[in-house]
């Protein structure tokens, strides 16, 4: 049996052969998932969305986003709001103050080391039932960002920069 | 993500990257089973052993964002890896859970992928990556889904 499927296991071809197939099948297929996913636990429900977060950060960092945007303040919001009703009980559970989280996630704040050794520690305990999280997750999101925010910002910052800088011990041809 | 050589049991790391122009001249339907050239209006994902350029299975997939599904296309391994004779074992379920992974990035909890394989094979996938059945097609949905990922995305550090 087992030789038998590993010759037939080279590959499918599962490409519809008319709309008309596809049409049928796609009905009937959400007809089902749609009974499916009414019996979803709020377990599963949060489990596929911190797995959608861990998934998002991970292609952050393999496919830089030279942007404007705050992707680490972003991916916490996201990380908080699947977890808890109110954003000052994380704050709680990671004994920070409810006023620290909104400037750290409004970008009013830097975070500091202390905040993600916690938030590591956190993130290590919630995942621990989902799936492989990273330790240093969090800590590259964050850097990554600052490498892609310094270079996309270059415009800005180099003419002044630029200016200030000598090299007045070497001869450059 | 990785497979296993069969022959001596190591753990070999791979990448699953897009196809460009160029692969086409190495994916002939000698090697591959399929012709993929008519598979181009689609998106195609090749896996490679890391810092390798052999491709060791293709994947093709149409994403129906209106039902939150990926539905799989396309799958093959080269023809090396084909049979009980195969080099290498994993390459087929790297780019299932590589595709899983895509949908769950995109429609959490509502994530589903979708293939409709020969009759043969359908209790093989069924058993293998806990899939649904509905009429002809095969999904995988949540909780499912988040396993098959689990069971092949578990060697990043």
């Amino acid at each position: 049996m087992t030789s038998t499927k590993n010759n037939i296991d080279f590959g499918i071809d599962s490409r519809y052969r008319s709309k008309t197939e596809k049409d049928s099948e796609s009905n009937q297929l959400m007809k089902a998932r749609l009974k499916r996913q009414q019996n979803l636990s709020k377990e599963q429900i949060n489990n596929a969305r911190l797995m959608q977060l861990k998934l998002r950060m991970e292609d952050y960092l393999q496919n830089p986003a030279y942007d404007a945007k705050n992707y680490f303040t972003q991916f916490l919001k996201q990380y908080v709001d699947s977890l808890y009703s109110k954003r000052s009980n994380f704050a709680h559970d990671i004994n920070i103050t409810p006023n620290l989280l909104s400037k750290i996630l409004n970008n009013y704040r830097e975070p500091n080391q202390e905040f993600f050794y916690r938030l590591m520690i956190h993130s290590e305990k919630v995942f621990q039932h989902i799936g492989e999280f990273q330790k240093k997750l969090w800590i590259q999101v964050y850097y990554h960002e600052k490498i892609c925010d310094t270079m996309f910002d270059q415009n800005n910052w180099r003419p002044k920069i630029e200016k200030q800088i000598k090299l007045s011990e070497l001869t450059i041809k | 993500m990785n497979i296993i050589e069969l022959s001596s049991g190591n753990v070999i790391p791979i990448e699953v990257l897009p196809v460009h122009e160029s692969d086409f001249k190495s994916i002939t339907k000698k090697r591959y089973f399929f012709n993929w050239r008519t598979e181009k209006a689609f998106e195609i994902l090749k896996l490679i052993i890391r810092g390798e350029h052999e491709i060791l299975g293709l994947i093709s997939f149409e994403r129906i964002p209106n039902e939150c599904r990926i539905h799989i296309r396309l799958l093959t391994v080269s023809v090396e890896n084909k049979g009980d004779h195969k080099k290498y074992d994993k390459i087929a379920g790297n780019l299932i859970a590589y595709v899983a992974k895509i949908a769950v990035m995109d429609y959490a909890e509502l994530a589903c992928i979708s293939l409709t394989p020969k009759s043969a094979l359908v209790n093989h996938y069924m058993e293998k990556y806990q899939m649904n059945i509905t009429g002809k097609t095969l999904s995988l949905e949540v909780p499912e889904i988040l396993h098959v990922i689990n069971q092949y995305d578990n060697d990043e550090h």
